[in-house]
C-alpha cells in the first residue's frame, strides 16, 4: 500500500514535471488553477480580468490564476508545456497543434460561434480594397494569430505573394486594439484586425474607430476556442473550466463578464468548425 | 528712477530667461531620459510598433513638455517610429527643412521667436549608436510667461515710478511753495514797492523759510526807511538848490538895479530931454525885461504844474538862464547848443528838472576857467541831451548807479541829485549813459523816448517827481 502510494505520488510528481503532462489536480484543493489569455481587446481591461478570475474561481471551487503574455506563442508555449491547465487561445495556434489541444467551450458572437477577420485602412487612405494596399505600410497583430496575420497572409499566398513582397513595411503590434491605434494614428496605412474586436471597440471607442475604415471583411471562421491538452482533458480541471464557460449565460457574474465580452454564451464545439482556418493555415504553411 | 525701474526690469527678465533655458534644458533632458528607457531595446529590435507605442504614452506621460513630435531616426537616418506618423511616415527620411534645425551635437536648440525648442539624443548601447530621438518642443507657454513678466513689470514700475515722480512733484511744490511767495514780493521790491509777506503766509512753512521771510520782512522795512529818508533828503536838496538858485537870482536880479537906479536918477535930472528919456527908457526896459527873463524862468522851473507834456526848444534854452549865473560864479565857459527846433512829446517838469541837475553837477565837478557843453537834438524819435564837463570824472559806482546798473552803497550829498536824475529819467523811459573822456572830464547823455500815449495826467506822474514838486 505505502510502496504503490509512494510509487502514484512520485509518479504523478514526475509527470507533473514533464512537459505536455497536466499537472494532476482535485476539486477542493487550494493550488491555484492557471488559466491562460491571448491579448484580444482584453488588455487594459483589469476589472474584467478581476471577474473571469473570480467567476472561474467561483465555479471551480479553487483559486485562479490569470497568465497573460504579450504574444500568442508564449500562452501556447505555456500550455503546450503543460503550465497551463486551459487557455483561450486564438483558432490559428488551435489548429496549428490540434493533435494536442481539446476544445473545452467556444463563444457565440451574434448567436454562432464564428467571426471574421476585417482589413482596415486609415480614414484618409483612398484605398477600396485589400489588393489597392501594396506598397503601403501594414499592422499585423500576432504572428499566430488568425484574424490578425494567417488570412491575410492567406490572401497574400494565393496572390504568390508575401507581406515583404506585397507591403512596403509591416510590423506586428501584438494586440488587436493596438492595431486600430496604428491605423488611426496614421502609423500604418493599413492593417489585419478581428472583425469581433473591431465591432466591440465601435461601441467602446467610437472616436478612435472612426478614424479607421474596413476594406475587406473574410468568410466567417470559428471562434477562438478555451483549450485544454489533449492529455489533460479528462481531468476534474479541464471539466471544471469547461463547465464554467458553458455556463457562464446561467450566471450573474457570468452575464456580466459576457455582457462586456458582447459574447451570447459558450457552446461545446467540435474541431470541424475550425476546418476553414486549418485550410488558410495549410496554404501558407504549404507556401514557407 | 526710471532708470533704476528699467535695470532691475531688465535684471529680473535676464534672470527668468536664465533659469527658465536651465529649467528647459533639465527638463527636456529627463524627457529625454525617459524616451530613450523606453525606446532603446525596440529600436534595437527594429519594433516599429513597441517604437511609436512608447513615443504615444510619452505624449500623455510627460504633461510638462509640449512635444510638437518626437521622431526615431535610425541610423540609416530613416524614421522608424515618429509621435506623428502621418507627417513622418515609417521608413520615411526627415525632410531637410525640417532636419536642420535639429542640433548635430546631442542636446538643445533654441529659436525664441518662433517659440519652438529641437532637441536630440542619440540612443546608445554599449557605446554604439543604434538610432536617434529628435523631437519638437512648444515653447511658446514660457515666453508667454516670459512675456507676462516683461509686462508685468513694465505695468508696475511704471506705475511705481509715476505715482513716485506725482509724490515727489507733490512734495517739491509743497516744500518750494514758499519760495515762490518769496519771489513775488522780491519782484515787487523790483517793480519799487517793498512790501512784507503778510503774516498769513508764514503759516505751514519750515523753520528756514520762516527765518527767510523774517528777514526779507526786516529787509523790505529797511527799504521803506530808506526810501522815506531819500525823499526826506530829495526834498532838503531841493531847497539847498533853491537857496542856491535864489541867491543867484538875486545877484542876476541886483546886476541890472544898479543901472536901473542910474537911468532912474538920469531920468529925474536929464528927463526933460526927449532923446536922453528915451535911451534911458530904453535902458531901463532892457534892465526890467532881463528881470523878468529870470523871473519868469525859475517860476516855470519850479511850478507845482510843472510837469505838463509838451517841451518847447524855449524850455530848454531857459535852463540856460539858471544855469548861467552858477557859470558864471565860477568862471566857466558854457558852450550851449539847443538843436531842437519843434515842441516834443514829453514831460516838461521831469526832463528840465533832470537836465538842470545834470548841468549844476557839471558846473559843481568843472574847476574854476572850465568848460561845461551841453547839447540837445532829437535821435531816433527821442530827445538826447549830452552835458559834458571838465572835472575830474565821475566815480565809476556812482556812473554805474547813475546808468541803472548798480545800488551804490553811500551816495554822497552832491550824490542825491544823481538819485534824483535816475528816478526822473527811469519814470519817463528814458536811458543814461556816461562816457569818461581821455583827458579830463565826463559825458552824460540822457535819451528821452517820446511818448506815444495822449498827454498824462498829473496824478500818473512818477511818485517820486511830484513829491518833489510839492517839496519845492
Amino acid at each position: 500500500m505505502l510502496t504503490t502510494s509512494r510509487r502514484g505520488v512520485l509518479a504523478v510528481l514526475a509527470a507533473s514535471m514533464l512537459p505536455g503532462v497536466p499537472r494532476p489536480a482535485r476539486a477542493g484543493d487550494a493550488t491555484p488553477i492557471s488559466f491562460g489569455l491571448n491579448p484580444l481587446f482584453l488588455d487594459s481591461d483589469i476589472e474584467l480580468l478581476s471577474m473571469i478570475g473570480q467567476y472561474l474561481s467561483g465555479k471551480i471551487g479553487r483559486p485562479v490564476q490569470l497568465v497573460r503574455r504579450r504574444t500568442y506563442q508564449e500562452i501556447t508555449a505555456l500550455l503546450l508545456s503543460g503550465q497551463l491547465d486551459g487557455a483561450w487561445v486564438c483558432d490559428d495556434p488551435y489548429v496549428q497543434h490540434e493533435d494536442q489541444l481539446a476544445l473545452l467551450a467556444t463563444p457565440l458572437y451574434r448567436g454562432e460561434p464564428l467571426y471574421q477577420t476585417y482589413i482596415a485602412v486609415n480614414e484618409n487612405s483612398r484605398a477600396q480594397s485589400f489588393d489597392e494596399l501594396g506598397g503601403s505600410v501594414h499592422a499585423f497583430s500576432d504572428p499566430d494569430s488568425t484574424s490578425g496575420y494567417l488570412v491575410t497572409r492567406y490572401l497574400l499566398a494565393v496572390r504568390r505573394q508575401t507581406p515583404a513582397s506585397f507591403f512596403r513595411e509591416f510590423f506586428f503590434a501584438y494586440g488587436h486594439r493596438n492595431v486600430v491605434r496604428a491605423i488611426a494614428s496614421g502609423l500604418a496605412d493599413g492593417g489585419s484586425i478581428d472583425g469581433y474586436v473591431w465591432d466591440v471597440m465601435t461601441e467602446r471607442e467610437p472616436e478612435l474607430v472612426a478614424k479607421t475604415r474596413v476594406v475587406y471583411r473574410s468568410e466567417r471562421l470559428g471562434f477562438p476556442p478555451i483549450v485544454c491538452l489533449k492529455s489533460a482533458r479528462d481531468t476534474e480541471i479541464a471539466e471544471g473550466i469547461s463547465r464554467a464557460f458553458l455556463d457562464m449565460r446561467l450566471d450573474a457574474l457570468g452575464q456580466k463578464i459576457l455582457a462586456i465580452l458582447k459574447l451570447d454564451g459558450f457552446v461545446a464545439a467540435t474541431p470541424d468548425l475550425y476546418s476553414g482556418t486549418l485550410e488558410k493555415w495549410l496554404v501558407v504553411k504549404a507556401q514557407a | 528712477m526710471i532708470g533704476i525701474a528699467t535695470t532691475i526690469s531688465q535684471v529680473v527678465l535676464s534672470r527668468l530667461a536664465s533659469d527658465q533655458e536651465n529649467n528647459l534644458r533639465a527638463l527636456t533632458n529627463a524627457y529625454l531620459d525617459g524616451i530613450s528607457a523606453a525606446v532603446t531595446q525596440p529600436v534595437m529590435r527594429g519594433d516599429v510598433w513597441e517604437t511609436f507605442d512608447a513615443l504615444d504614452r510619452a505624449r500623455t506621460h510627460y504633461t510638462g513638455v509640449a512635444a510638437r513630435y518626437v521622431i526615431v531616426e535610425l541610423p540609416d537616418k530613416r524614421v522608424l517610429a515618429a509621435s506623428e506618423p502621418l507627417r513622418f511616415p515609417v521608413r520615411s527620411s526627415i525632410p531637410t527643412q525640417i532636419s536642420v534645425h535639429f542640433p548635430v551635437i546631442d542636446g538643445l536648440g533654441l529659436d525664441k521667436e518662433g517659440g519652438r525648442a529641437w532637441l536630440s539624443r542619440t540612443l546608445k548601447v554599449e557605446g554604439h549608436s543604434v538610432g536617434k530621438i529628435l523631437a519638437e518642443i512648444d515653447i511658446a507657454a514660457l515666453l508667454e510667461v516670459r512675456r507676462r513678466v516683461f509686462w508685468t513689470l513694465v505695468l508696475v514700475n511704471g506705475a511705481m515710478t509715476l505715482a513716485f515722480a506725482a509724490i515727489g512733484y507733490a512734495f517739491l511744490q509743497r516744500m518750494l511753495r514758499p519760495l515762490g511767495t518769496l519771489t513775488r514780493y522780491v519782484e515787487r521790491v523790483r517793480e519799487g514797492r517793498a512790501e512784507p509777506i503778510p503774516e498769513g503766509d508764514h503759516h505751514k512753512i519750515s523753520a528756514e523759510f520762516r527765518r527767510l521771510f523774517d528777514r526779507f520782512n526786516a529787509m523790505s522795512r529797511a527799504l521803506n526807511e530808506r526810501e522815506t529818508l531819500a525823499a526826506r533828503l530829495a526834498a532838503q536838496e531841493k531847497l539847498a538848490v533853491l537857496g542856491k538858485l535864489a541867491s543867484a537870482m538875486a545877484h542876476e536880479v541886483n546886476n541890472p538895479l544898479g543901472g536901473l537906479f542910474n537911468a532912474v536918477d538920469t531920468l529925474r535930472r536929464h528927463g526933460a530931454d526927449a532923446s536922453v528919456r528915451d535911451s534911458t527908457l530904453n535902458l531901463l526896459h532892457r534892465g526890467l525885461w532881463q528881470i523878468r527873463k529870470v523871473v519868469r524862468s525859475t517860476i516855470v522851473t519850479y511850478r507845482p504844474e510843472g510837469f505838463s507834456y509838451g517841451l518847447a526848444p524855449a524850455d530848454i534854452d531857459d535852463l540856460r538862464m539858471l544855469v548861467e549865473p552858477e557859470a558864471a560864479r565860477k568862471n566857466l565857459v558854457l558852450e550851449w547848443r539847443n538843436e531842437v527846433f519843434d515842441k516834443l512829446p514829453l514831460a516838461v517838469g521831469s526832463v528840465r528838472q533832470a537836465t538842470l541837475n545834470l548841468l549844476l553837477n557839471a558846473c559843481a565837478a568843472s574847476p574854476p576857467g572850465g568848460k561845461v557843453d551841453f547839447l540837445a537834438k532829437v535821435e531816433n524819435e527821442a530827445l538826447v541831451v549830452e552835458i559834458g564837463d571838465a572835472g575830474p570824472g565821475l566815480p565809476s559806482d556812482l556812473a554805474a548807479y547813475l546808468i541803472g546798473e548798480g545800488e551804490a552803497a553811500t551816495l554822497p550829498g552832491d550824490g542825491l541829485g544823481l538819485w534824483i536824475v535816475r528816478r526822473l529819467v527811469g519814470g519817463e523811459r528814458g536811458s543814461i549813459e556816461v562816457a569818461s573822456m581821455a583827458t579830463q572830464g565826463t559825458i552824460v547823455r540822457v535819451a528821452w523816448p517820446f511818448r506815444k500815449e495822449p498827454a498824462a495826467k498829473d496824478g500818473e506822474m512818477p511818485a517820486i517827481a511830484e513829491e518833489i514838486v510839492h517839496a519845492g
